[in-house]
């Protein structure tokens, strides 16, 4: 790495580039960015209709009092009410005074009973905030406390009287960050973690939120995001279901996908018409090239972050967001580029580079978002370095143990992918229109440099084995434990073999190894090992986020990193360390002995240690798990 | 190539477009992010709604400690409320203890006070959810109802000091919780990323063809440049009603059912040929990739956030025809972009026709 070179080259891919974006483009750029801006204001002033306006039809006369609270939400068009309209499936509800006629059939007319219901809801509560007795118009005032159920006083949270409760915006800095102490998180908390995978909560009020009438705009954003509602009534409750966090996701996600756009083009424009080979040909090191062609994409990247953290901040929508919540992006922002960079340089043309951008965005919100959706639950949530956006938003405390777990992962995954992309930075990748399957070998032979690289590459890869574990669990531990523990086996069947024997199929086939038994057993050895060691290193997440062991699901998950409870310590040795490496060791072997014939081989040979795996892992969970 | 030879060279373009995309297993590709995300919505569907239901969790409910002096008031409120149990407490440590314990999952401390600046009494409540538990979002969702419940009991009983006696609320049945969101926000969703795909793909395709130096070979065939155009563009409005209505299959798979289904690929359709058309003029005027697809994804995203100006916006159209509440007003949006999609590419074929290939 040279910096003055690198540096050269990132300025000429501002400043140069052919096909650049010139200053007319910049110009249409920014008018659509603030018109966007205007369209984003007026939708949420309130000069347009919901997204669910006029979904469902109920039929109430004027002079019935469910006529105004019909009247008044734009979900639902009032018609006359008719039996006949019912039967035709015209209308969903058909009230007479305040009863309801229609026999619900459909999920639908089920659905508009609920959301009127909620409706009503609303409306009343509106009208008891005109009265002006204001005892009798909200008799209730509620303080929600969260409390740790093995004792410890974790503090507040929302709500809090009509009068206290500009104290206690401050206070509730710490909560949600309980899983720092977490090694005493055991007894009879999770006595019941057999069902806890089935009946966790994660959902919260519904997406009926019409109930307070100014949810949806962004005055109802801002009031949610800062976590707290200065009145007390019931209503003010609001479910730990971060709705913002989706809002934020997509804040944050957005920007991301044009950068890649661009990126993409000009990686792989590089390759058209060999146009990238004249810095190919030039003393720089392909590292400087990829660096520096990537410099300013990153840069403008992690530039729009900032502004958008500080714009959140100092408009006063979110109550937190600074360094934390940018150093916290920065990760994704570097698995979106490394992604799209591995997309350039294995697409054939644009039309494919679309699709790639299409599923990189795709699979990397996915990541970004589903465990961020579960951002009061701990040990999930933290899986996305988004939870940790959200936190900081928040102006809750982020413990570095937490920001270590949420980013290290994505960054390191980012880097592997980078290291891969820039092995087919050279002339026979670049410039050929080789088969996917083979550039995909290519990334990883180029990485071989003798037998010891079978130990070298497990290792390297370990990050996004991680990465996809963990997406894995974070998809689906809300399903039903009975559903989720086998799915996630496959999972890491798949992942972890894949990872162990990719490498030696690409050594064989490009002949950096030599066919012999010998260098088989020997490779397939190393491989298993260097796997093993590697997955050790899960043992650091385990520390860092000890909750994740409490969940059936990441349990069956992270199996053999785990050390399950109360086994004595010499058998908690041979199932840490003797099976495991054996598992390792012998799985390997046998994908790699398959692995030198050719590729049939090499595939009967992997599903056989797939199979191998999962009788194991399956045997190993089914004592563990229960 | 013998039979080639009738057919229209549009549809021969048009046709070799497309398998390009096959031949490249880019299809695939397609196909997969497709299946992902319906995987994904079935997942968000189907999974968080069978989490969402109290009646799900196998010990039978939540149960509900209840103490302090507005005890009884609370006690009748949990009673009243599915799925949870109220467990009363002579006092606030025995019930901390039973919290602490795992005996109950959440409780309820409520006295009587009075405001200093009105008259009259409120119950002031405590309420004390687990912490950072994968049960306190039900814990809470229920606390709210419960106290929701209490609220409205208080009021009624209080009915003579208040202007107006709150409105009775229907009864409270089973319904989906994702009902909505699955109308209003996931269909459109997955009918409208067709043709944004579509779309990119557009311009991907004729930057491709000018960058590579391609173009020319095709103008040595007799085929006019609006022609080639022609081609493209209809290969790709093709194939965005095509994945929208395997989309609706796998809807329908998956236990959601849509109706309407003409009319929203109709829609698709319509909409794909305005972003297709907008992309291909955006590729033939800009000529690069780069400076192209930040256009066309910035603009369409602007358009398609401003069409909330209009009656109705696109998605709230395509919600309404699945959800089987169109209006007047829905058929007419649907008229509206199939006539503008029209004009389009009848302005866009005049443009092409302009252009001077030479100058690409």
């Amino acid at each position: 790495m040279n910096p003055r070179k690198l540096l050269r080259i990132a300025k000429w891919e501002v400043t140069k580039n052919a096909g650049g974006v010139d200053k007319r483009t910049v110009a249409i750029m920014a008018v659509s960015v603030v018109a966007m801006l205007l369209v984003a204001g007026l939708a949420a002033s309130g000069g347009a209709t919901g997204l669910d306006s006029g979904l469902y039809r109920v039929g109430v006369d004027e002079s019935s009092p469910y006529y105004a609270p019909a009247s008044e939400d734009p979900a639902f068009i009032v018609r006359d009410p008719s039996a006949e309209a019912v039967e035709r499936g015209d209308q969903e509800l058909y009230f007479d005074g305040t009863t309801l006629r229609n026999r619900l059939g459909s999920q639908k007319e089920k659905a508009a009973l609920s959301e009127f219901r909620s409706s009503v809801d609303g409306y009343n509560s509106e009208q008891m905030r005109e009265d002006d007795n204001a005892t009798a118009a909200f008799p209730v005032s509620v303080t929600l406390v969260y409390l740790e159920q093995d004792g410890v006083t974790e503090t507040v949270a929302t709500g809090g009287n009509a009068d206290g409760s500009s104290g206690n915006g401050g206070t509730d800095g710490s909560s949600g960050a309980g899983g720092t102490d977490g090694s005493s998180g055991d007894g009879g908390t999770d006595g019941s973690s057999g069902d806890a995978g089935t009946s966790d909560g994660s959902t919260g009020s519904g997406t009926g939120s019409s109930s307070d009438g100014d949810s949806g705009s962004l005055a109802g954003l801002g009031a949610g995001l800062t976590g707290g509602s200065t009145s007390g009534t019931p209503a003010d409750i609001q479910p730990p279901f971060p709705f913002e966090s989706l809002v934020l996701a997509f804040l944050f996600i957005v920007p991301m996908n044009f950068v890649i756009q661009a990126y993409g083009s000009t990686m792989l424009s590089e390759r058209l018409n060999r146009r990238g080979e004249l810095l190919l040909v030039s003393p720089v090191s392909r590292f400087d090239i990829v660096a520096g062609k990537t410099l300013p994409y990153f840069l403008g990247a992690m530039g729009v972050i900032t502004a958008i953290t500080l714009g959140l901040r100092f408009s006063g929508l979110t109550a937190g967001g600074g360094p934390i919540a940018i150093l916290a992006v920065l990760p994704l922002a570097l698995l979106f580029l490394a992604a799209t960079f591995c997309g350039a340089m294995f697409a054939r043309s644009f039309k494919e580079l679309t699709f790639v951008t299409v599923t990189v965005t795709v699979s990397l919100t996915t990541y970004a978002f589903v465990p961020a959706i579960f951002t009061d639950v701990n040990p999930i949530a933290l899986i996305s370095p988004l939870t940790i956006v959200v936190r900081d938003l928040q102006a809750q405390a982020v413990t570095t143990g937490d920001f270590a777990f949420a980013t290290i992962p994505a960054t390191l995954s980012a880097l592997v992918l980078f290291t891969l992309g820039s092995g087919l930075y050279r002339e026979e990748d670049m410039f050929t229109q080789r088969a996917i399957p083979l550039k995909l070998l290519d990334s990883l032979s180029t990485q071989i440099r003798s037998k010891w690289s079978a130990l070298k590459l497990p290792v390297m890869l370990l990050p996004a084995v991680v990465v996809a574990e963990l997406a894995g669990i974070a998809l689906l531990f809300a399903l039903p434990v009975e559903i989720s523990i086998p799915l996630i086996l496959v999972v890491v069947v798949l992942v972890e073999e894949v990872a162990k024997s990719l490498h030696v199929y690409a050594g064989f086939s490009s002949g950096r190894f030599d066919g012999s038994l010998r260098t088989t057993l020997v490779v397939g050895a190393l491989s298993g090992t260097g796997f093993f060691l590697a997955e050790k290193l899960i043992l650091v997440f385990q520390v860092l986020n000890p909750g994740l062991s409490e969940i059936p699901t990441s349990q069956a998950g992270l199996v053999g990193s785990l050390v399950p409870e109360g086994v004595p310590l010499a058998l908690a040795a041979v199932v840490l360390l003797l099976l495991p490496l054996a598992l390792h060791t012998v799985t390997a072997t046998v994908s790699a002995l398959g692995a030198r014939r050719g590729r049939r081989t090499y595939l009967v040979a992997l599903v056989a240690a797939m199979a191998i795996h999962f009788a194991y892992n399956f045997t190993v969970v089914s004592t563990v798990v229960q | 190539m013998s039979s080639e030879r009738s057919w229209d060279p549009r549809l021969i373009i048009a046709r070799r477009e497309l398998t390009s995309l096959s031949r490249e297993k880019t299809i695939v590709l397609a196909i997969l992010i497709q299946l992902f995300v319906a995987a994904f919505s079935s997942f968000l569907v189907v999974g968080l709604t069978s989490l969402y239901d109290p009646s799900s969790i196998d010990s039978g409910g939540i149960e509900i400690g209840v103490t302090g002096d507005a005890q009884q008031d609370l006690f009748e409120a949990v009673a009243e409320t599915d799925g949870v149990q109220p467990i009363s407490f002579e006092s606030v440590s025995a019930t901390q203890r039973a919290f602490d314990q795992g005996r109950i999952d959440a409780y309820l401390t409520g006295s009587f006070v009075e405001p200093p600046d009105s008259q009259g009494q409120v119950i002031q409540v405590t309420a004390t959810a687990p912490d950072s538990s994968i049960r306190t979002t039900l814990v809470v969702v229920q606390l709210r109802k419960v106290l929701k419940t209490l609220e409205r009991q208080e009021r009624l009983d209080r009915a003579d000091s208040l202007d107006q006696v709150p409105l009775p609320l229907p009864e409270q049945i089973d319904a989906s919780p994702y009902f909505s969101f699955t109308y209003t926000v996931l269909i459109p969703l997955l009918l409208f990323l067709p043709p944004f795909i579509s779309g990119s793909v557009a311009v991907d395709t004729v930057t491709e063809e000018i960058e590579r130096g391609t173009l020319e070979l095709l103008r040595v065939a007799p085929v006019s440049l609006v022609d080639i155009v022609d081609g493209k563009s209809l290969a790709m409005i093709a194939l965005a009603p095509v994945q929208g209505a395997l989309w609706l299959l796998l809807l329908s798979l998956n236990g959601i059912t849509v109706a309407n289904p003409l009319a929203i690929l109709v829609l698709v359709g319509a909409t794909a040929a305005i972003v297709v058309v907008f992309g291909v003029v955006l590729g033939l005027h800009l000529g690069r990739r780069r400076p192209a697809q930040l256009l066309y994804s910035v603009l369409t995203l602007v358009v398609f956030g401003a069409a909330i100006l209009l009656p109705e916006h696109p998605s709230t159209t395509a919600a309404k025809l699945a959800v089987d509440s169109p209006t007047l007003v829905t058929y007419g949006h649907v008229v509206g972009y199939v006539l503008l999609a029209v004009v389009l590419f009848a302005l866009t074929r005049r443009y092409v026709d302009r252009v001077q290939p030479e100058s690409l």
